[in-house]
């Protein structure tokens, strides 16, 4: 099935796919107890089943699926803002500074998302007008607030604001994070030091001591 | 790729069983897969417990002493200019020392459940080793007689290793000697997959003076953001110092020498606790995604889940060391009887302090003597863990009592092979002094939480950044506060071992009264230390011990500088 047409008829029937998910898998000891809570988990890749199977929307309106479509087999980094949170705790010009040295040394081919910390409030064009207002050249993410709360939470993430930017190789399933206001330089030398291949580098300035 | 409807195929045939609390570890895997992680309930208990495994069915495994090599052998050569006072303290010991990927046996329940066994040809978990084994060699070594260390990365780079976790990238720390900065595994002096790195240990006294020696030491990974990992998949390993006092022969005739229980491997061991949650397949499993910590649900000794010791009934000296990455110990025999504290963080303390438990935080290390002479032949007796702690921030205060109590190993009394000549001194080593009228400078470091990160004085690691110069030669008093309320910090200095002056406002007794290197602080604790900086120059590490916390960025880089001489101190804002 070719990933366009598929993309496509989830997009559909986006609202019926988790519910039918749940309906169908949660356990006999979880349905009638209400500490349980049950969500579908995304599967296929190293760390798949960290990560709930949802679907977001970006700026553009395009929709994904959370894991495979953004994060499977992949380079990317992942931070969280947004509208209101940004006056608060600024960091995306700091990430578009991020962004360049990884463009500038790393390499291209780093997929760079940020996820809403405010779904309630934050739409497509909302993020579409934060993002040029910065310059940031990708994919600010937001859904059903319930799908980003589960995200959220497999960050790690509490409350609306979240100072840490993830970075992850889903090729290699390893993952590291950076404080989001940190030295761009920092932020890009991780992204570098989970890169895999030619485009892998330990570090891009050199601290041994000797 | 699995699709979808696979999961939920599986999730349907799953059968349920009945929860046993919250978070469900009872329930089928694939169940509990299609669980969320409960919103903010941080608790590694939602984790997936570890395959059954049976309690003391595998015996310890002492690591042997490093075997010294020939010198003329190392290509290159040593290189003198790399290291401070390298002709002051020539080598008189070499050691070489490979990293690599392999499999260990953790215990044959886990062990036989790996697929990896048929690619590696072997038997076991998949781990990262030194010199094939984990815990590595123990480096046995003496004051006086300086130690080199050559260290081969020969780990597979990170797209080739089975290790689903850690980066094969490592700057080994010997914590904690008193080692120049370029030999001391700072968090930036790492190596790669083909790499090497030199490590030289002067087998110095700080500051000459025997009284500052260590006794227990151990040597793990310190790379940057990935130290809990690295340790976690194997990078662990142990060290001894001895000296004219502590020879480690019991029936040394100098009568200076203290005649501890020896010798290293029968009498005396190292025993390093590290605990593990094994996945399915019986490998380390690992969630990268909590800040907070890790915890495991088997306790390991020397990397063989809850094993077995057969001793006589005599003394024993234990070094035991909490290897991390976030749990916290309260060890104890199953009888509660007594044990006699003589080490605390690898110094001697002045008096053995008598004792039912000893309470260990990551990197805290205690040598305890055990007589095993009031048991009788075919006696077993359990040391276990008595600390609760349910999530990677701290132990909850609460002590497990019965069934609750989680393992740690078994003695097993065998006949007697020979006389104890071994004693437990009424004096052991004197303190060096604390001469308050030294002290140039104060500093307080604050521990505290911010935008699900760990900070030091609200800041998070920056290894460019020197947020203290000491100057050579000058003693300071660093202040350490626990600014949180429900987590605990093990705070840790490299280089040099320092004095409580005050904990929590009252001044030290018991096992507490000793030099240290790792405070223990609980929630809120504020713990006062008397600091001398002296011999060597460079950047060293302050950092959270619960290497969950280090990697999460709660680390700092202090600088020794060259003593300007009439100025003391750093800052002027901290000169007195």
């Amino acid at each position: 099935m070719k990933k366009t047409t598929r993309r496509t008829f989830l997009a559909g029937v986006a609202a019926a796919v988790p519910v039918a998910a749940t309906a169908a898998v949660v356990p006999d000891a979880a349905k009638d107890n209400p500490a349980f809570k049950t969500c579908p988990r995304a599967t296929g890749g190293k760390n798949a089943h960290h990560f709930p199977q949802v679907l977001v929307q970006d700026q553009y309106k395009q929709k994904a699926w959370f894991y495979e479509d953004l994060l499977a087999n992949k380079l990317v980094m992942v931070s969280f803002t947004s509208v209101r949170g940004e006056d608060y705790y600024p960091m995306l010009s700091n990430l578009v500074k991020a962004r360049q040295i990884v463009e500038d040394r790393v390499g291209k081919g780093v997929h760079m998302y940020t996820v809403t910390t405010d779904p309630y409030r934050d739409t497509p064009e909302d993020l579409k007008a934060l993002a040029e207002k910065y310059g940031a050249k990708w994919r600010f993410l937001t859904g059903a607030p319930e799908d980003i709360r589960e995200i959220l939470a497999s960050f790690n993430a509490r409350g609306s604001l979240y100072g840490l930017t993830w970075i992850g190789n889903e090729r290699t399933g390893r993952w590291m994070k950076k404080p989001s206001q940190l030295q761009p330089l920092f932020i890009a030398e991780a992204v570098g030091r989970l890169s895999t291949g030619k485009q892998h580098k330990p570090f891009l300035g050199d601290m041994h001591s000797v | 790729m699995a699709k979808r409807r696979d999961i939920l195929k599986a999730g349907a045939m799953a059968v349920a069983s009945t929860p046993a609390i919250f978070g469900g570890v009872a329930l089928p895997r694939m169940a509990q897969a299609q669980l969320c992680r409960p919103e903010g309930n941080r608790s590694p208990l939602t984790e997936p417990d570890s395959p059954p495994v049976r309690n003391y069915t595998e015996p310890l495994y002492i690591p042997p002493a490093m075997q010294p090599v020939d010198p003329a052998s190392l290509t290159p050569p040593p290189d003198p200019n790399r290291h401070q006072r390298f002709d002051e303290f020539l080598p008189a010991k070499h050691y070489v020392q490979h990293f690599t990927e392999g499999l260990w046996n953790y215990h044959p329940d886990l062990s036989r459940l790996n697929p990896l066994n048929d690619v590696f040809g072997g038997f076991g978990s998949i781990a990262w080793m030194m010199n094939g084994a984990t815990p590595g060699e123990t480096l046995v070594a003496r004051y006086g007689e300086p130690v080199f260390v050559r260290r081969y990365n020969d780990l597979p780079a990170t797209e080739n290793a089975y290790m689903p976790i850690g980066l094969p990238y490592a700057s080994t720390h010997l914590h904690n000697a008193h080692t120049a900065s370029e030999s001391d595994g700072f968090p930036m002096d790492f190596m790669g997959p083909g790499q090497h790195w030199d490590h030289h240990y002067a087998m110095m006294y700080a500051r000459n003076d025997p009284r500052e020696a260590l006794a227990s030491l151990w040597y793990h990974d310190h790379m940057v953001d990935f130290t809990a990992t690295n340790v976690y998949a194997g990078l662990s390993a142990m060290a001894i110092f001895y000296d004219d006092l502590d020879t480690g022969d019991e029936n040394d005739p100098n009568p200076e020498a203290l005649r501890l229980p020896g010798t290293y491997g029968k009498y005396d061991n190292y025993l390093i606790l590290h605990d593990v949650r094994f996945d399915q397949n019986g490998n380390p499993a690992y969630n990268v995604f909590d800040t907070d910590g890790h915890l495991g649900d088997l306790i390991t000794v020397n990397r063989k889940v809850t094993p077995y010791m057969e001793v006589e009934p005599r003394k024993y000296r234990f070094r035991i060391l909490d290897g991390g990455p976030s749990r916290f110990y309260e060890l104890g025999l199953s009888d509660e009887s007594e044990m006699f504290v003589i080490c605390n963080d690898g110094n001697l303390l002045e008096e053995p302090v008598g004792v039912t438990s000893i309470v260990l935080g990551p990197a805290n290390r205690q040598d305890v003597i055990i007589d095993f002479s009031r048991y009788r032949v075919g006696d077993e007796i359990n040391m276990v863990n008595i600390m609760e702690q349910i999530n990677g921030q701290g132990p909850t205060g609460r002590r497990l009592e019965g069934p609750e109590r989680m393992p740690v190993m078994q003695f097993r009394v065998k006949p007697l092979e020979g006389p104890d000549n071994s004693r437990i001194p009424d004096f052991l080593r004197a303190l060096p002094p604390v001469n308050l009228d030294e002290v140039v400078a104060e500093r307080e470091w604050v521990f505290d939480h911010d935008m699900g990160l760990w900070t030091i004085n609200h800041d998070f690691f920056d290894p460019t950044r020197i947020d203290a110069s000491v100057q050579q030669g000058t003693a300071e008093i660093w202040t350490f506060r626990n600014a949180g309320s429900s987590w605990a910090h093990p705070v840790h200095v490299h280089f040099e071992e320092f004095q409580v002056l005050e904990w929590n406002g009252r001044p030290p007794t018991g096992v507490l009264r000793s030099r240290k290197d790792v405070a223990m602080l609980g929630p809120n604790d504020v713990c006062k230390a008397f600091y001398r900086f002296d011999d060597f120059l460079g950047r060293f590490p302050i950092h959270c011990h619960n290497n969950v916390h280090e990697d999460n960025a709660m680390m700092k880089r202090w600088d020794i500088v060259p003593n300007s001489g009439g100025h003391h101190g750093g800052d002027s804002k901290w000169r007195r």
